[in-house]
């Protein structure tokens, strides 16, 4: 892996969120609002350079300190990397943007929550850590610091509701790292290298190995939300202010999202079984039904919003049991795989488009109205016709109705189960997205049926009904580059492989 | 001998932990926790682990515990309140009424006693790794330290501790976010008692100057910059409760440098590392021992004034300055 090109790049997106995030602390509460949009900018537009220079040089890395691994850590920015990398940086704008603006129009009350603007950028350069990291332990400090600063967003309103679910969520996201850190100190005191790369190559099977994916897998699903762990996401997620809840939503989650990919892949390919692909699959089923269906009987629409995160990334985890080949099966004989890695994908691109929309629409909604109970959604669409289309391009990408991103990746998905035989997850997946349907619709319904008495409306700037919109139109525009996308996937080592699962093997599956 | 030394230490452990879970007060929980903490200490130093023992004694066990002190000081008036109420009726309300019915906790109790013996079985049956300890100890006279553990932490995987300083000042501001207890902010009182004062005069010289000693002792032996943060983070305490409040006089610029230039130095010199042709923390082997001991100086003075300001609960960020002082 150290013969590959070296660049800057990998330590600045890192650095540079940092550095700016340190830099905000100084500034007044106008000052780090004005820091934290210009470096939300200046990191975005980094990572649009990395992302090129991915294109054109293919993957490359930043060994920190010049000490190659096992000793030191390599930042590896290879394809998905960028991928991930520059979803999280144009989302990343537009909620800044967005933000700006939120905060501004509350700021009597609330002094403008300034330290979000530090916060989120700590947050940005985590993600970005995170995407880069090719080291086990590594990546907890990414989590780490992508924890902390999620937490302390989440309670930026002071509000109880908001601290009782803070809380919560703390407690979970603590109680997934230490899973984590367990199972990394379990593959590191047998291997003695923490090197993702490496690891893949030395990792032997036997009870060790699958003992540390019992413990790393579950932690990490805490960590997504992934049911049966999903508990604290929608109380955190629906309490939180606007600009929040969609980068916990859009952004946050994928993170443990794409260290599950990378581990599973690249590391613990030794240990699976087709049985464990099996069991992740039912959970991404169970959370797509359990998640749409608690969506469709909320009354307020950021708990719908908040539900509806925890069946999409349900579809996230519905990916595994197609990677994970039944025995006998090669990856060159499996076509499905491509399907299913795009499905993966631009799952995690169109529901961060969109969810980071819907949320962000909500947040409109809260401030026209006072509240976001659903009973007043009646004439909404004649009178703030911007973000009830916002909220109906959003549902249309989650529902997965062409030609959305959402359906880019729903067709994927079950063109990949089809292509498996593995035909008992098409029902979880036809199944959510009806649900999904019903709760968007019900929404639009209302949107358009009569007012019996009107509210009065308070104003809302006009540019934060634009940036959500955009965000919505967004996860429809990221389907026109999918093919040149796709292909730039394939040239990322593990994009279309699969894991080869073992059958033979004692109490663990693998003695 | 070794062996019963171990075994009674393993039991302790154990012990101490089930009793500081089973507690029926507050304040015991607290007290066992300083305890178990120590005992963990001890089992660090048994295993030969130095530093973690170290830093778990200081960090874990010494300013946890005071937090958590301080936490049930703050939380005092609620609890008795809490607890006059049941002299009556007996049982505490609080307690009965949480209790979530038997199956579900002998189900949750069973699982964790499970996985506790599968994970046992698990750390049993591991390979011996060897680790890394070969490889770093094969680079360390090319690291300008001479103690493996700080070689690591300070040269070798100089990202993952800068990024772990980063957690302490996020930590730091997650608690500017929930704003501090404003509900019972105490009133502030210079220490009246003469034999506070004495204590202070006597262990802020003696508290700086073996923080000093540990942070450049980290250069050869155990020891380094966060342990010596602990030491300095409690002078800035222990000023704090004989109310002396440090941070209050000085100007807010000040403080942010402090709390933020550990983090600051340590990225900008990585950057200007970087802007000299090498990788982010690539020190010159000519210059390194000394970039090291510059670095930890400041990150230790940093994370120092952090813990402080994690204790004493000043709100930095703040800009009305009276507000801070009615937070303090």
């Amino acid at each position: 892996m150290t013969d590959l090109p070296t660049s800057p790049f990998p330590a600045l997106l890192v650095g540079l969120p940092f550095l700016l995030a340190t830099l905000s602390l100084f500034f007044s509460s106008k000052g780090k609002a004005v820091v934290g949009l210009i470096g939300s900018f200046l990191t975005a537009l980094l990572a649009i350079v990395a992302f090129v220079e991915v294109t054109q040089q293919g993957t490359v890395i930043h060994i920190l300190g010049g000490w190659e691994p096992p000793l030191g850590i390599l930042l590896r920015m290879d394809s998905l990397a960028a991928v991930f990398i520059g979803m999280t940086a144009l989302v990343g704008v537009f909620i800044s943007l967005y933000a700006r603006g939120y905060f501004r129009a509350q700021e009597d009350s609330s002094e403008g929550f300034p330290l979000f603007w530090p916060l989120w950028l700590f947050l940005w350069a985590g993600l970005n850590g995170l995407f880069l990291s090719n080291d086990l332990f590594n990546l907890f400090v990414t989590i780490e610091v992508i924890g902390i600063c999620a937490v302390a967003l989440a309670v930026l309103s002071g509000k109880k509701a908001a601290l009782f679910a803070g809380l919560r969520y703390l407690l979970a996201a603590i109680t997934g790292s230490m899973a984590y850190l367990f199972g990394v100190a379990l593959i590191y005191g047998s291997t003695g290298t923490l090197d993702l790369a490496l690891l893949g190559q030395v990792l032997e099977p036997g009870p060790t190995t699958t003992f540390a994916l019992l413990v790393i897998t579950p932690g990490l699903m805490i960590k997504m939300a992934g049911f049966p762990f999903h508990f604290w996401l929608p109380p955190a997620h629906s309490s939180a202010p606007a600009p929040v809840s969609a980068l916990l939503s859009a952004l946050v989650v994928k993170g443990a999202f794409y260290i599950l990919l990378r581990l599973w892949t690249e590391v613990f390919g030794v240990s699976l079984t087709f049985a464990a692909g099996q069991l992740i699959g039912v959970a991404g089923a169970v959370a797509v039904i359990w998640g749409s269906w608690q969506a469709f009987m909320q009354t307020s629409l950021k708990l719908i919003v908040a539900h509806s995160s925890v069946a999409q990334l349900g579809y996230l985890l519905l990916v595994f049991p197609l990677l994970v080949l039944a025995p006998g099966v090669t990856a060159d004989s499996a076509d499905w795989l491509s399907p299913a890695w795009t499905a993966g994908v631009y799952q995690v691109i169109a529901h961060a488009f969109a969810k980071a929309s819907f949320f962000l629409s909500a947040g409109i909604i809260i401030m026209a109205m006072g509240h976001d109970r659903i009973e007043s959604f009646r004439d909404l669409a004649a009178r703030m016709p911007m973000t009830v289309m916002a909220i109906g391009l959003a549902g249309v990408s989650l529902i997965g109705l062409p030609p959305s991103g959402g359906f880019m990746a729903k067709w994927n998905l079950l063109q990949g189960i089809f292509l498996s035989g593995q035909w008992w997850w098409a029902p979880a997946v036809l199944g959510g997205s009806l649900l999904t349907a019903s709760y968007v619709f019900m929404l639009m319904r209302l949107a358009f049926a009569p007012a019996r008495k009107k509210e009065p409306l308070r104003p809302v700037p006009f540019r934060l009904q634009v940036f959500a919109l955009l965000l919505a139109l967004g996860s429809f525009l990221i389907i026109l580059p999918a093919e040149s996308l796709i292909q730039f996937l394939e040239s990322s080592q593990i994009f279309g492989s699969g894991i080869e699962s073992i059958v033979e093997g004692g109490v663990y599956g693998n003695d | 001998m070794s062996v019963l030394i171990d075994g009674i230490l393993a039991i302790l452990a154990i012990y101490l932990a089930l009793q500081c879970l089973m507690a029926q007060r507050l304040t015991q929980t607290v007290f066992l926790f300083f305890a178990f903490g120590l005992a963990l200490a001890l089992a660090w130093i048994r295993l030969g682990a130095v530093d973690v023992a170290i830093a778990e004694a200081a960090i874990a066990a010494g300013f946890l515990g005071v937090l958590l002190l301080d936490a049930l000081r703050d939380f005092s008036p609620t609890f008795s309140q809490k607890q006059k109420n049941p002299e009556t009726g007996q049982n505490p309300p609080g307690k009965d009424d949480n209790k979530p019915p038997f199956l579900p906790r002998l189900a949750l109790g069973f699982g964790l006693g499970l996985f506790l013996l599968i994970s046992l079985e698990a750390i049993w049956k591991t390979p011996e790794g060897g680790g890394l300890t070969a490889a770093s100890e094969a680079f360390l006279p090319e690291s300008g330290v001479e103690h493996p553990v700080t070689a690591v932490l300070l040269n070798f995987r100089a990202y993952d501790t800068w990024l772990e300083i980063g957690v302490i000042l996020m930590g730091l501001l997650a608690i500017f976010v929930v704003g501090g207890i404003r509900l019972y902010s105490r009133p502030f009182t210079a220490a009246q008692d003469p034999l506070l004062r004495q204590v202070i005069l006597f262990f802020t010289p003696v508290l700086f100057l073996f923080g000093a000693f540990l942070l450049y002792f980290g250069k050869s032996g155990p020891g380094g910059a966060f342990q010596a943060a602990v030491l300095w983070g409690a002078i800035g305490i222990l000023l704090h409760l004989g109310g002396r409040p440090v941070f209050s006089v000085m100007p807010r610029w000040l403080l942010q440098l402090i709390l933020t230039m550990g983090l600051g130095f340590f990225l900008l010199l990585g950057f200007l590392l970087m802007a000299t042709g090498n990788a982010l923390f690539e020190y010159p082997p000519a210059y390194s021992g000394i970039m090291i001991l510059i670095v930890e100086t400041l990150a230790a003075v940093s994370i120092a004034a952090a813990l402080t300001a994690i204790f004493a609960n000043v709100n930095l960020m703040k800009e009305d300055p009276n507000q801070t002082e009615s937070t303090t």
